[in-house]
């Protein structure tokens, strides 16, 4: 039996934020160029993958960012069992996508570490760090962006109002959410 | 004992709130809301430092950030200490300390002042010319010429304070809070324009909110009670954001500007804890508004730089915004309407003016015959030739100008004074357009360079457009904001407004003087200490350009660019050389506009957030036993595990031997990993890489080499077939994110019929790398489900597992030589795994290993490192790895460039094996390889690219790149060292097991 370790162990609150790892949570990129892929992916998840750059689309239990023309990641909206590392949905891709020559299917759950934010201080955090422009994104619910926070790679999903989801490398994780707490604590 | 020249209680100055601040060791007092310089006037302290070449006593002479003079070190001796801040810019708070800079013992006796009297042998290219002979002297010059150069003293301990960036995005950037700049980001904000508007200063309003005369009406009421109520309303704007003590310090291109929030630093030192003190503006801009005024120009005449001689703005703004006097005997000079302003302020406010003198002989406003009404004396078509008085303006004398303005005349009329205000009329602040990219025009009837074309979507507007009267400015800015925000209207149209300002002016850049241009001391900059003399030497001298000038006489090069005096300058270098200002240009505007802190530029970057860094999910566990770490890329890797006191060496030597011996761990997380799927993913590899993978079963594993479009070693890694249309690529650590960008812009470019697609997983994975003689009973105990037989598992095969409930992917690939396996699992199981191996395989004495220890197992093996061995100039050929390229291909990336003639040369530097003659020798890595030590000059045949000491084969090994090495196989070399020369023989590169025993073992 192995011992799962998460990487972010705290809970962080500030005045107006809020920011924590939600774990674990199983995320897949999926890729593919063809209408059937899209249309078998829609089949198998009972899920439309978004077509418009830089959205998101969900359902009960998924989530699919669009990442770029052939390119989404989907994670699951909610926390798995650590005990197994098994996922239904990977494993009904493999086989009606991988298996069929759709399109790409890769398990990247712990690709990315997950940090959920909430709070009305978000985007002053992120205005620290991000070059991105965050006017409309932070308006719109469920756009997506892929973008530098502290000159690492990460991908921004607008939940709700007041609340994002964060992507972060794994070996990347400790250091920014560090950086951020640095920063939220100046807010 | 000091006066107190506080004459009138002004609304911008709390005076209840006492602030008591120190300069030079005295303490003083002002109020909350005055800066250093006008809290010093008010004591009536007018001496505030020392001028850089010839350490003249200088005082205050501006109120704003173009103050050439009064630059002072704040906290002398502390870990806050700050050279060269401005004066007039400093807001003072309880406890501030300030001294004067350049001068020593002190700024009322200067040792340097000597200086003054020498002068005359210290012209312009004093320096250049004086220094250049003997050249031997020059490391003794230096030595002084060091000690005697800049202004004050920079901390030589870390900076307690905090410094962050801030991006924003708006759509109407608006800089400068004057007048211009209150109505556009009013009218732009009222539009729906997300506006950001900024200023240098703590008050919104410019120089209009502090006119109190009824001389400037807007509907009806004085300027400045009609712009307090633009102010309130643009207060309550929601898409306005304004933003003040912030100065614009860059205009790049597209609109990017970069300006400095002041944060902390009018606040006590105690107040300042843990907040930000400057934050680093990143803004983008889709259009901006520059309002950014002008700067009144002062008048070049004899002995114009004494403590006590002020702009003729600055003295009204001290006295109509601080409630300051700066002087009891005033006079004005002027060559146009604004010093009569000032007079009639001063006038209002009961300071005495004992006269003006005005180089204009004819002049009519309403401006001056009110000022005259007050009995001000006026001295029309006069000017001044001279000034006396070394610590304070005491006196000046005046003639009568000729009617060409070129010579003076008459008598010397002498005026007793402590104070002269000086006004040549305005020069748009133009800096930061320039900085855009902006081309400027030369106005000729008024002698000023205005903005002529735009670089991108932005336009100027008020005085720094060339608009300088109230009438000027609210009657050309409606239009204006109309056509750049494309709106129908704005609420400033048809405003009645009354300004008694006239605009002539006469227009003299080098005033003349009863003495010859050579016995006085014009001053241009005031900083640097350059006269108008040292201008006409360097054109006398040959110098033409105005870059050329102004490095010679060094004008403008001060902390404050010369925004007094360049354009003066420009006049001067015009007016002697004949030439027209239009056509002279100006010289580069540069950033930053005002000096900024090397804190605002690093912002958090700075300790632990220097650099991102990466951990592998195991880094604990290294941190809990004690590994040393280094960097690789940005990678903290377990480098090596000193036990009781160990050196790297011992360390190394100890981990070594129980790799060979028995078994090591080591911790391979951060080799690169792409995932790659699709139809056509085996032809996707045969193009990346040199060698075939259209056969590679399904379950195996195969050594790559991936090349440059030159033909170069660019990556290596193993790549391992899943299934059918899946493969993982391993990279080398450093190469992961290049290497993928590269190969997704091929399939993106080059092959986008290719039915392949890459997803990195490198993090995805945690990869623990068991080796040695054991490992196999190691690992067959961590996964007790596989079947480790040889038969089943053989070297460079790859399984499924299972530990528990969790997938892992176990491939039986080693870069040691020895058996190995790496175990790769998701990132949150990996500590686990590792923990697992660790304790199956005390038995076995495993032992973790850290790069260090990699290194030389594989280079025992004589396996290259991409990047060590490598340096973009080996093909696999050079590498004597000629069994990794497939001559059947029919391509594959840089196989072209194999082929041709540089490429083929024999004669190339090739990778070889390197023996010393003493096996206690280890050759140092980057050490020069040479055959004969007589020939002149000494041919380098090549260098070392690994060496160390093997533990294992008890000598020295080195690997190393020699021209021709191929065949120079049992050659002896030399590798000549600063006390010695070792001696060397060429071997294979392969030191151990050549025959691959250990891997099957």
């Amino acid at each position: 039996m192995l011992n799962y370790t998460n990487a972010i162990t705290e809970e962080k609150s500030y005045s107006g934020l809020q920011m924590k790892e939600i774990k674990p949570v199983m995320k897949l990129v999926i890729r593919g160029k063809k209408r059937e892929f899209l249309s078998a992916i829609g089949k198998s998840l009972n899920l439309l993958l978004p077509t418009e750059a830089n959205t998101s689309s969900s359902s009960d239990k998924l989530t699919a960012l669009w990442l770029s023309p052939d390119e989404w990641m989907i994670y699951s909206n909610e926390i798995l069992n650590s005990e197994t590392n098994e996922y239904e949905t990977e494993n009904l891709l493999n086989k009606n996508i991988s298996k069929t020559n759709l399109g790409a299917v890769t398990d990247v759950t712990d690709q990315f570490v997950l940090i959920n934010m909430k709070g009305d201080k978000i985007f002053d955090l992120f205005e620290t760090g991000s070059p991105f422009n965050f006017n409309d994104f932070r308006n719109k619910k469920g756009s997506v962006t892929q973008t530098i926070l502290a000159k690492i790679d990460v991908i921004i999903h607008n939940q709700n109002k007041n609340e994002v989801n964060l992507f972060v490398r794994h070996s990347f994780s400790q250091h920014l959410f560090s950086w951020m707490n640095d920063s939220a604590s100046r807010l | 004992m000091t006066k107190n020249l506080r004459v009138k209680t002004s609304k911008f100055i709390d005076e209840t709130y006492k602030v008591s601040f120190k300069f030079n060791g005295t303490t003083y007092y002002g109020y909350k809301g005055d800066t250093l310089a006008s809290a010093l006037l008010a004591n009536d302290i007018h001496l505030v430092g020392r001028s850089f070449k010839y350490h003249r006593p200088r005082g205050i002479m501006t109120a704003g950030s173009e103050e050439p003079n009064a630059i002072v070190q704040l906290h002398n001796n502390t870990s806050r200490t700050e050279p060269n801040v401005r004066a007039t810019e400093i807001e003072i708070y309880e406890g501030l300390e300030a001294s004067s800079q350049n001068c020593w013992p002190s700024v009322n006796f200067d040792i340097g002042g000597i200086n003054n009297f020498l002068s005359p042998v210290l012209p312009a290219g004093f320096y250049y010319k004086t220094f250049m002979w003997p050249a031997s002297f020059w490391e003794k010059y230096e030595y002084f010429i060091r000690k005697s150069a800049g202004l004050g003293k920079s901390p030589t301990v870390p900076d307690p304070d905090i410094y962050e960036h801030k991006y924003i995005h708006c759509d109407v950037l608006v800089v400068g809070a004057g007048i211009s700049g209150i109505i556009a980001a009013k009218t732009a904000a009222k539009n729906g324009f997300k506006t950001l508007l900024l200023d240098e200063k703590s008050y919104l309003g410019g120089s209009t909110i502090y006119q109190n005369s009824e001389n400037f009406k807007i509907s009806n009421q004085i300027s400045s009670s009609w712009l307090e109520k633009e102010i309130n309303e643009i207060k309550k704007i929601e898409n306005l954001e304004i933003k003040t003590r912030t100065s614009v310090a860059a205009f790049h291109g597209y609109n990017f500007l970069l300006a400095r929030e002041n944060l902390t630093d009018h606040l006590p030192l105690d107040q300042r804890k843990n907040k930000t003190r400057h934050r680093l503006l990143k803004i983008r801009a889709k259009k901006v508004i520059m309002a950014t005024g002008s700067l009144e120009r002062p008048l070049i005449f004899d002995n114009n730089d004494r403590p006590g001689i002020l702009l003729s703005s600055a003295i009204e703004k001290y006295a109509n915004l601080f409630g300051v006097a700066c002087g009891e005997r005033n006079v004005l000079f002027t060559n146009n309407d604004s010093a009569y302003e000032t007079a009639i302020s001063l006038f209002q406010k009961g300071i005495n003016i004992e006269a003006i003198v005005d180089n204009r002989e004819e002049i009519d406003s309403k401006l001056i015959k009110e000022t005259e009404k007050n009995n001000i004396k006026v001295y029309k078509g006069y000017t001044v030739v001279d000034t006396t008085g070394y610590k304070r303006i005491n006196k000046i004398s005046i003639m009568q100008l000729s009617k060409d303005g070129q010579k003076v005349m008459g008598s010397k009329v002498s005026i007793t004074c402590d104070c002269l205000g000086i006004s040549g009329g305005w020069t748009p602040a133009v800096h930061l357009f320039t900085q855009s990219g902006g081309k400027l025009k030369f106005r000729d009837e008024d002698q000023v360079f205005i903005p002529d074309k735009y670089p991108s979507d932005q336009i100027s507007i008020g005085s720094c457009n060339g608009d300088f009267t109230l009438n000027e400015i609210l009657s050309s800015i409606p239009n204006k904001l109309k056509d750049f925000l494309n709106i129908k209207k704005t609420d400033y149209e048809n405003l009645e407004v009354y300004s008694s300002f006239n605009k002539s002016k006469r227009n003299i850049w080098l005033l003349p003087s009863d003495k010859l241009i050579g016995k006085t001391k014009p001053f241009v900059d005031y900083q640097n200490d350059a006269t108008a003399k040292d201008i006409k030497l360097a054109l006398r001298e040959g110098f033409r350009s105005i870059e050329h000038v102004k490095r010679y006489t060094t004008t403008g090069m001060g902390t404050d660019q010369g925004k007094l005096g360049n354009m003066h300058a420009l006049g001067i270098i015009s007016e002697t050389a004949g030439s027209k200002m239009g056509e002279l240009g100006t010289t580069t505007f540069r950033p930053p506009y005002t000096p900024l802190t090397f804190g605002t530029i690093v912002g958090r970057n700075v300790g632990e957030y220097f650099d991102i860094f990466r951990k592998t999910p195991i880094h604990d566990w290294h941190v809990k036993n004690k590994a040393k770490f280094e960097n690789v890329g940005q990678w903290k890797r377990a480098w090596y595990y000193p036990k009781d006191g160990e050196d790297m060496h011992e360390a190394v030597q100890r981990e070594s031997k129980a790799a060979r011996d028995s078994a090591g761990i080591l911790d391979a997380s951060t080799l690169g990993k792409i995932d790659i799927q699709g139809t056509d993913a085996s032809e996707f590899l045969n193009r990346v890489y040199t060698n075939a993978w259209s056969k590679l079963a399904i379950g195996k594993c195969r050594y790559g080499l991936m090349l440059n479009e030159d033909g170069m070693v660019y990556d290596d890694g193993v790549t391992t077939r899943l299934d059918e249309n899946h493969y993982i690529m391993t990279t080398t650590t450093g190469g992961a994110a290049t290497v993928l960008g590269k190969l997704e812009d091929y399939l993106q470019t080059e092959w986008p019929e290719l039915d392949v697609y890459l997803t990195s997983v490198t993090d995805h994975y945690a990869t623990v790398s068991v080796c040695g003689p054991n490992s196999k009973k190691i690992v067959s105990q961590v996964i007790p489900d596989l079947d480790f037989s040889d038969e089943n598992f053989p070297h460079m095969s790859f399984k499924n597992a299972k530990i528990g409930k969790i997938k892992c992917r176990v491939m039986r690939i080693s870069f040691t030589g020895e058996h190995s396996y790496e175990i790769n699992v998701q990132a949150n199981y990996g500590k686990s795994v590792w923990e697992k191996c660790i304790e199956a395989g005390k038995e076995f004495n495993i032992t973790p290993y850290g790069t260090e220890t990699m290194h030389l197992l594989r280079a025992e093996k004589g396996f290259i490192i991409v990047g060590q061995d490598t340096d973009a100039t080996m093909t696999p050929i050079d590498l004597q790895m000629d069994w990794i390229v497939s001559k059947k291909k029919y391509d594959f990336i840089g196989k072209r460039s194999l082929y041709r003639s540089d490429t083929i040369k024999e004669d190339r530097k090739q990778l070889v094996g390197l023996l010393t003659e003493n096996p206690d020798d280890v050759l140092e890595e980057g050490a020069q390889i040479v055959a004969d030590m007589n020939k002149s000059p000494v041919e380098m045949l090549g260098h070392v690219t690994s060496s160390y000491y093997s533990p294992n084969l008890k000598k020295s090994i080195a690997l190393g790149v020699v021209r021709g090495g191929k065949n120079m196989m049992g050659q002896k070399l030399i590798i000549p060292m600063e006390n010695k020369q070792i001696n060397v023989t060429v071997a294979d590169p392969v030191f151990l097991d050549k025959e691959n025993k250990r891997l099957n073992a």
